[in-house]
């Protein structure tokens, strides 16, 4: 059964009140909302309460989801990035406050995006990445302006096509093409200046 | 001049174009534009290598692994059934540990989700105290716990005996109380009414507590450990120990009192 047919159904027994078909829905979608909230809001514990929130919301929600106006997927990430910008809103003070802080990191151990980047940077995709890099990136991401995140991390992390997108950010395709080119050369400039710095 | 139209395509056309000649689905005559365009034009080259290098950054982060108690915390926090397994208990065989372990995790689920209100801690804490000294008055050691049987034999059997023990001093007490209260009579009898009745505050105080607490089900169980503890541990917990529950998943518009629930469970377990 494909992807979507299987998701209807599993969303028609569990609005019968198939239990089961929740805990289905909730096995087959939590990793993928728990990393849409991890590369978004940054931290581990932020994603954690967002990931529930989202349940949360679309156990309530889930009879007013329509299949036939499209996929379910897109539904779901559209409940979680409405629940992202109520987050970066309310958070918005506090993270102005934490700027001051050099680190975004979780981890009390962790070293400034500086000591981290690797000299010249080899190109990411030209071998085994190292935790530390990987923890530089994540870092780098949450930089980026949040409408040039949420495009990037649907696009290249996500695997969403611009059409998906567009309908979850509720843009033209022109806009969220353009927001995605931008939210890449802005990340490699981050990641390049960065590395400057330390040479 | 950078940014002007060069060749037949201008910065806006390659910036259109940028993200399809990246992802590889350009090609012909538009993609030996787009590259002629990349190589002349001083804003647009270096996009197209920043993009293709962020592209790069992004594709090098892996799935992260989501904390192993998320699922539960959202079954409880939404259905609140814990998983399938309990759901079906009645028809699929499970194991005897297992079938305890859910017991207890719904038994405890709502109990630890309000007590992790902040206007319950208080009364948790109360409630822990109260009880842990008419246990000890009962001669249960609370380091006896640790090592406590709970097949759900000898927890009813521990019930009664406790039980039995937490009677016997509370007629020991009332015995005392009485003769307290004759002996007050004796005294008052003796003395016009100076002191004010100190038993009748004490009344007072006792209705304070009772008229305090709704009917909702929590707060009942709240109130029966924070009361004078003259129940004994597990009456208040021991009926829900029947067995499986019975699907409480009902329709999605109707929401269980739980998902109601406004605090967050990331330090659950
Ligand atoms: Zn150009």
């Amino acid at each position: 059964m494909e992807d979507a047919q299987l998701a209807a159904l599993l969303v028609r027994r569990c609005v019968a009140g198939d239990a089961v078909a929740w805990e289905e829905i909730v096995q087959r979608y939590h990793r993928r909302i728990y990393n849409l909230c991890y590369r978004f809001a940054g931290s581990a514990d932020d994603a954690q309460d967002l990931t529930q929130e989202v349940f949360i919301r679309m156990y309530r929600t889930l009879n007013s989801y329509d299949v036939g106006r499209g996929a379910f997927m897109t539904w779901v990430t559209t409940l979680t990035r409405n629940l992202l910008v109520d987050h970066f809103r309310k958070t918005k003070h506090d993270r102005l406050t934490d700027s001051l802080d050099a680190t975004t990191s979780d981890h009390p151990d962790a070293m400034t995006l500086g000591d981290r980047i690797p000299d010249e940077g080899p190109p990411p995709d030209s071998g085994v990445q190292s935790r530390e890099t990987k923890e530089t990136v994540h870092e780098a991401l949450q930089k980026l302006s949040p409408e040039l995140r949420e495009a990037v991390i649907l696009r290249d992390l996500q695997d969403m096509d611009y059409r998906e997108i567009a309908t979850v950010l509720k843009v033209p395709e022109g806009t969220v093409k353009s927001r995605i080119n931008r939210g890449r050369a802005e990340l490699a400039r981050l990641l390049q200046r960065t590395y400057r710095q330390v040479m | 001049m950078p940014g002007k139209e060069d060749n037949r395509m201008s910065c806006s056309e390659f910036d259109a174009l940028l993200s399809q000649a990246i992802d590889g689905t350009l090609a012909g005559d538009r993609l030996s534009e787009f590259e002629n365009h990349a190589r002349v034009c001083k804003l647009c080259g270096p996009l197209l290598h920043e993009a293709e290098a962020g592209r790069s950054w992004l594709k090098s982060l892996t799935e992260v692994e989501p904390p192993d108690q998320l699922v539960s915390n959202i079954l409880l926090r939404t259905s609140g059934v814990l998983s399938s397994r309990h759901v079906t208990g009645e028809h699929v065989p499970t194991s005897w540990l297992g079938r305890i372990r859910n017991w207890a995790g719904v038994l405890a689920s709502p109990v630890v989700v309000m007590a992790r209100q902040p206007r319950f801690a208080m009364s948790f804490g109360m409630a822990f105290f109260t009880l842990s000294v008419t246990l000890s008055l009962a001669g249960v050691k609370l380091s006896d716990l640790r090592h406590m049987d709970l097949r759900p034999s000898s927890i009813r059997r521990t019930y009664y005996e406790t039980t039995g023990r937490v009677v016997k001093y509370y007629e020991n007490i009332r015995f005392v109380y009485e003769i307290e209260s004759r002996v007050r009579q004796f005294k008052e009898a003796a003395t016009p009414a100076e002191q004010p009745s100190e038993q009748q505050n004490n009344n007072d105080r006792k209705n304070k507590t009772k008229n305090d607490t709704s009917g909702q089900p929590d707060q009942k169980q709240e109130r029966n450990y924070s009361q004078e503890g003259n129940r004994p541990i597990f009456a208040a917990s021991l009926p829900i120990y029947r067995g499986p529950e019975p699907v409480r998943f009902s329709t999605v518009g109707a929401p269980e009192p739980t998902v109601v629930s406004v605090t967050t469970c990331r330090r659950f377990s």
